[in-house]
């Protein structure tokens, strides 16, 4: 069927986490001792990068799986593929050593490693997803595998949560299948072409149901990407899960959705197919809206896991504005929107759960003479977070100016300056949820010390090194992109030349 | 004399039903090991029988006898007879090895052991019918036979439940009846004989169109009964009182498909899809199948009692069946073959979890499961593929079907400009995909409350009973495991496991 060794370094970054997750899950040995199950994770996730990056170089392509004449299962490594993947199984490493910090304050340790490892094989898979069967596969399987972490505290909170995280996912699924399934009827393969496969006269007089179909894909895939309307999972479910999982769920996996949408429109459908209709216009119209509903809800929020959680509902909803507008700029500032909200994300998130195991404080207001316990960890937080707001140099400026320039630069008429604007108004709502943290946290005022907002013991507390370290990374990836965008950004731009 | 083995698996098994009845009149044989001799000698032989049919296919006909005129009773194995037939000649072991693990403590042990065999020849009686009138014969009979298994518990409910099964199925024959004699007298062979591609005088008919169609409707909802169509599905929730080995192989595949069965048989065979396609009568089964399909699948959600929720999802999914059926196209009759296996398997699997968490731990209703996932591993594995595959997720058998169904439904969809036409089809898809969803919650959830418990720190610990519960023996697990595999299979090879070339021929035959 396929010539083993050839393709042994595309299977062999799918197989390797998963059959180490699966080990930790169910092996005797491993499932108990604490020992042994960090050491399996961290060689499965330094040597996951390894073949990944060797995977990505090689490059190539391969059908792994025929399940019926028309249905195949293939692997094929391009340009987005090597962008997520990289970014995919760069981040997971980072996180698992900040994890197994994180993870000895809780219980079941190995097992949310498990998890954690399998995930990680899906999500390459789902990278490496040469068409749009194999890509769905991997998707249901990701939402499956990653609900384990979702509830992993098994309170009555994050089961329901976890169920409602489950629903939801589920029902974008579906809601996709039904624009898969047409396409399926209608085009000749399913396979990534830049640029799509659907040509015009195949659409031919079922334009309506065409449109349709792309729509329920659009919607179904942006559940996972936390677009209206259903993102009602995504405030709910992230902030139950432990700190290490609501990182890679906000910067990771809601990009599953992102990626799933690239692939739909820009793989298959082709991004002229879609110029001008409603369609379009109902896209930007519900990106805009989560965008501005997104950045409202969070600077609302009291509780700071549950406000970043409500921050990427809006930023990832950035991404999808920059892929709506149809426009080689903006899906650029998309894509290079992709890698910068999932290092800033991240590192908020990974911020967060390091106050909470190191004081225990969980809410905005909590954080009053912060900077005086833990300076290092707040610094990292306030870098990242005017990175996030969009402040030059850091990277979230660039990938913005991308945004706002493709889409000034569209023809998608009253769109073009209204997007922009929502943009700007997000970010400043942005500064609002944000920086309070930050502000009250180095400059807590005079009524300090009043109590219970300092801790007992004076003096500083910084979280362990391991968490610190991924952290302080992060933090240095979002000012170094920022500062040196240029090589990256020719990579993007050269996708973008390709698709459109 | 090949074709006289036709009528062994139909017979064979009444014959040793006979022999168990007559066993349970002698009190001492109650618990003796005779009764699991017998009913096991006789489910393998008939099976064997089968296979060695399937092997063999004869192409003759066998003529039983002439009822009068030109109504007679006759077996044959054709293509889509063939498909039923492997089917209930591979599950039929299985159930009966689980059912001896599940009523070792039962009372009424022959009574039930017997009903149970006969059960299989009477199903293979319709597998193998040759004609409608052949096939409304056992399909009468299987009423009958089935009776006394859902009266089995002898309790209040059971009663109940079981008279109520009795009243909806002989209504449901009395419907089938009528669209038996339009048929007959509009016949172009002067017979019921099943023709692919239909068996109407067009000639004749075209003047009774109208009444014909409503004709057709009739039996359309007669034999929807069995196949738990609504608004007379009513029976098959309440059935679910019938000891496990009755709700998962009788109420999820024997009886319920044979409904099915007789609704493919009566479209395509009978009817034809040359007369009814694109008339009023198409888009109303359709409409009723897509009705029933949601109505299922959200009942099933509500539903908190374990097996009567796996009842609903059986209304649901018998509708996807019926649904391809309604297509009236040789995808649709594909699709529907291909749900008609895939779901006796995901179904039984289900409904044999259901059992042996039962037989285990007495436990019925959906919130009593919590934490079980740990203490019976091998059952809930084998719960999870069966979910995962009725949900519709890739490499599972039930993604496969839902293709297949949907792949048709769109391509009747796309070859009508206007009309009902236009619209039901992807209706038809979209509320498919709607239970998709429905069927995650409802099944999910069980499967979540399992693996997942809440930590219940402070709360009453657990009472000492529930620490030793384990999986159930060898033969309950072992049909359990290898329902699960053939899921596996199938979803990952079609090809060969659910025989889409076969599949795919008798599509062809339709035209």
């Amino acid at each position: 069927m396929f010539n083993m060794e050839q393709h042994l370094h595309l299977i062999l970054p799918v197989i390797l986490p998963v059959a180490a997750g699966g080990a930790m899950l169910a092996g005797k040995p491993l499932k108990e001792n604490k020992r042994a199950g960090r050491v399996v994770l961290l060689l499965a996730l330094g040597l996951e990068l390894l073949l990944v990056a060797q995977a990505l170089m090689k490059g190539g392509g391969m059908v792994f799986w025929h399940l019926t004449g028309t249905m195949e299962l293939a692997f094929q490594i391009d340009e987005i593929s090597v962008l997520f993947a990289a970014l995919t199984s760069g981040i997971w490493l980072l996180v698992g050593i900040y994890g197994i910090s994180y993870m000895s304050f809780e219980h079941r340790e190995n097992q949310f490693f498990g998890w954690y490892l399998v995930v990680l094989g899906v999500l390459i898979g789902l990278d490496f997803s040469g068409n749009l069967l194999t890509m769905y596969v991997f998707y249901e399987l990701m939402t499956l595998t990653s609900l384990p972490l979702v509830l992993h505290e098994r309170t009555h909170q994050a089961v329901m949560a976890g169920l409602k995280y489950l629903f939801y996912s589920v029902a974008g699924a579906f809601l996709a299948l039904f624009g898969i399934f047409f396409l399926a009827g209608i085009a000749e393969s399913l396979t990534f072409v830049p640029g799509g496969t659907v040509t015009r006269e195949i659409i031919a007089g079922k334009e309506g149901l065409f449109l349709g179909a792309v729509v329920c894909m659009i919607i179904g895939f942006g559940a996972k990407a936390g677009m209206f309307p259903l993102h009602g999972w995504l405030p709910t479910a992230h902030p139950e899960a432990p700190a290490p999982a609501s990182a890679v769920l906000s910067g990771i996996i809601t990009k599953s959705g992102v990626l799933a949408v690239i692939r739909v429109v820009f793989y298959i459908v082709g991004p002229d197919n879609l110029r001008g209709t409603w369609v379009q216009n109902v896209w930007i119209l519900l990106s805009l809206l989560t965008v501005f509903m997104g950045s409202m809800l969070a600077y609302k929020e009291p509780m700071l896991k549950k406000r970043l959680a409500y921050s990427t509902v809006s930023q990832v909803s950035y991404i999808l504005f920059g892929l709506s507008v149809l426009n080689p700029v903006a899906f650029a500032g998309a894509l290079s929107h992709v890698m910068f909200h999932s290092l800033i994300k991240n590192a908020l998130f990974l911020c967060a759960g390091a106050v909470i195991v190191t004081t225990g404080r969980k809410q905005v207001n909590e954080m009053k003479g912060l900077g005086k316990i833990m300076p290092k960890a707040l610094l990292c937080y306030t870098i990242v977070s005017l990175g996030l707001i969009g402040i030059p140099p850091l990277c979230g400026f660039v990938s913005k100016w991308y945004l706002a320039a493709g889409a000034l630069a569209s023809d998608t008429g009253v769109w073009s300056f209204l997007g922009p604007a929502v943009l700007l108004i997000s970010a400043l709502l942005t500064a609002g949820y944000l920086l309070p943290v930050s502000l009250n946290g180095f400059f807590p005022g005079e009524d300090l010390p009043c109590g219970d907002c300092m801790p007992k013991e004076q003096g500083k507390k910084e979280p362990s090194l391991s968490m610190l370290v991924p952290i302080g990374i992060l933090t240095a990836g979002t000012l170094l992109s920022g500062i040196f965008p240029q090589s990256f950004f020719a990579m993007l731009t050269g996708i973008a030349e390709r698709v459109f | 004399m090949k074709e006289m083995m036709l009528a062994a698996p139909v017979f064979l098994p009444l014959a040793g039903g006979a022999a168990l009845l007559a066993l349970s009149g002698r009190q001492r044989e109650k618990d003796g090991p005779a009764v699991r001799i017998i009913s096991g000698v006789f489910t393998l032989g008939v099976s064997l029988v089968i296979f060695w049919l399937l092997n063999r296919s004869p192409k003759d006909s066998l003529v039983l006898f002439r009822l009068y005129g030109s109504l007679t009773v006759k077996f044959q194995m054709d293509p889509m007879g063939s498909v039923f037939l492997g089917l209930i000649g591979f599950l039929w072991p299985l159930a009966t090895l689980y059912a001896f693990e599940y009523m070792k403590y039962e009372e009424r042990k022959p009574a039930f052991f017997a009903y149970y065999l006969m059960t299989y020849g009477i199903t293979a009686g319709i597998a193998l019918a040759g004609n409608l009138v052949t096939l409304y014969l056992f399909y009468e009979m299987l009423t009958l036979v089935t009776f006394p298994l859902v009266l089995h518990p002898m309790t209040k409910e059971a009663q109940r439940a079981s008279r109520k099964y009795l009243y909806y199925s002989i209504s449901g024959a009395a419907f089938a009846f009528i669209g038996l004699v339009f048929l007959l007298s509009y016949s172009a062979t002067g017979t019921t004989e099943f023709i692919a591609g239909g068996n109407l005088n067009m000639e004749a008919a075209r003047g009774q169109k109208n009444l014909l169609l409503l004709a057709y409707i009739l039996a359309f909802f007669g034999f929807g009964v069995k196949a738990a169509l609504f608004p007379v599905h009513g029976w098959l929730p309440k059935a679910t009182v019938a000891p496990t080995p009755v709700t998962a192989l009788l109420h999820a595949v024997a009886v319920v498909k044979s409904g099915a069965f007789a609704i493919l048989r009566l479209t395509y065979f009978s009817y034809g899809t040359e007369f009814l396609k694109g008339t009023w009568a198409q888009w109303a089964v359709l409409s009723a199948t897509i009705i029933t399909i949601a109505f299922g699948s959200t009942m099933a959600v509500r539903e908190i009692h374990w097996k009567r929720r796996l009842a609903y999802s059986t209304i649901s999914n018998l509708s996807y069946i019926l649904f391809g059926a309604a297509l009236m196209s040789p995808l649709g009759i594909m699709a529907s073959l291909c749900h008609l296996m895939a779901h006796a398997f995901m179904k039984i699997c289900s409904f044999f979890c259901a059992g042996a968490v039962i037989h285990q731990t007495g436990k019925t209703f959906v919130y009593e499961l919590d934490g079980l996932g740990k203490r019976m591993p091998v059952t809930f594995a084998c719960l999870t593929v069966a979910s995962l595959s009725l949900m519709g997720i890739p490499l599972f058998a039930g993604f496969i079907s839902k293709w297949n169904l949907i792949h048709g439904a769109f391509s009747l969809g796309t070859g009508w400009t206007k009309g009902m036409g236009r619209i039901l089809p992807f209706m038809g898809a979209g509320v498919i995909l709607y239970s998709a969803l429905m069927t995650g919650i409802y099944m999910l959830t069980v499967l979540v409350r399992a693996y997942f418990p809440k930590d219940t720190s402070g709360g009453p610990d657990r009472t000492e009973t529930e620490e030793n519960i384990s999986d159930p023996g060898w033969r309950m697990l072992l049909p359990l495991m290898v329902f699960a595999a053939v899921i596996l299979l199938m979803g990952i090879k079609p090809e060969v496991f659910l025989q889409m070339d076969r599949l795919r021929q008798i599509g062809g035959t339709i035209g």
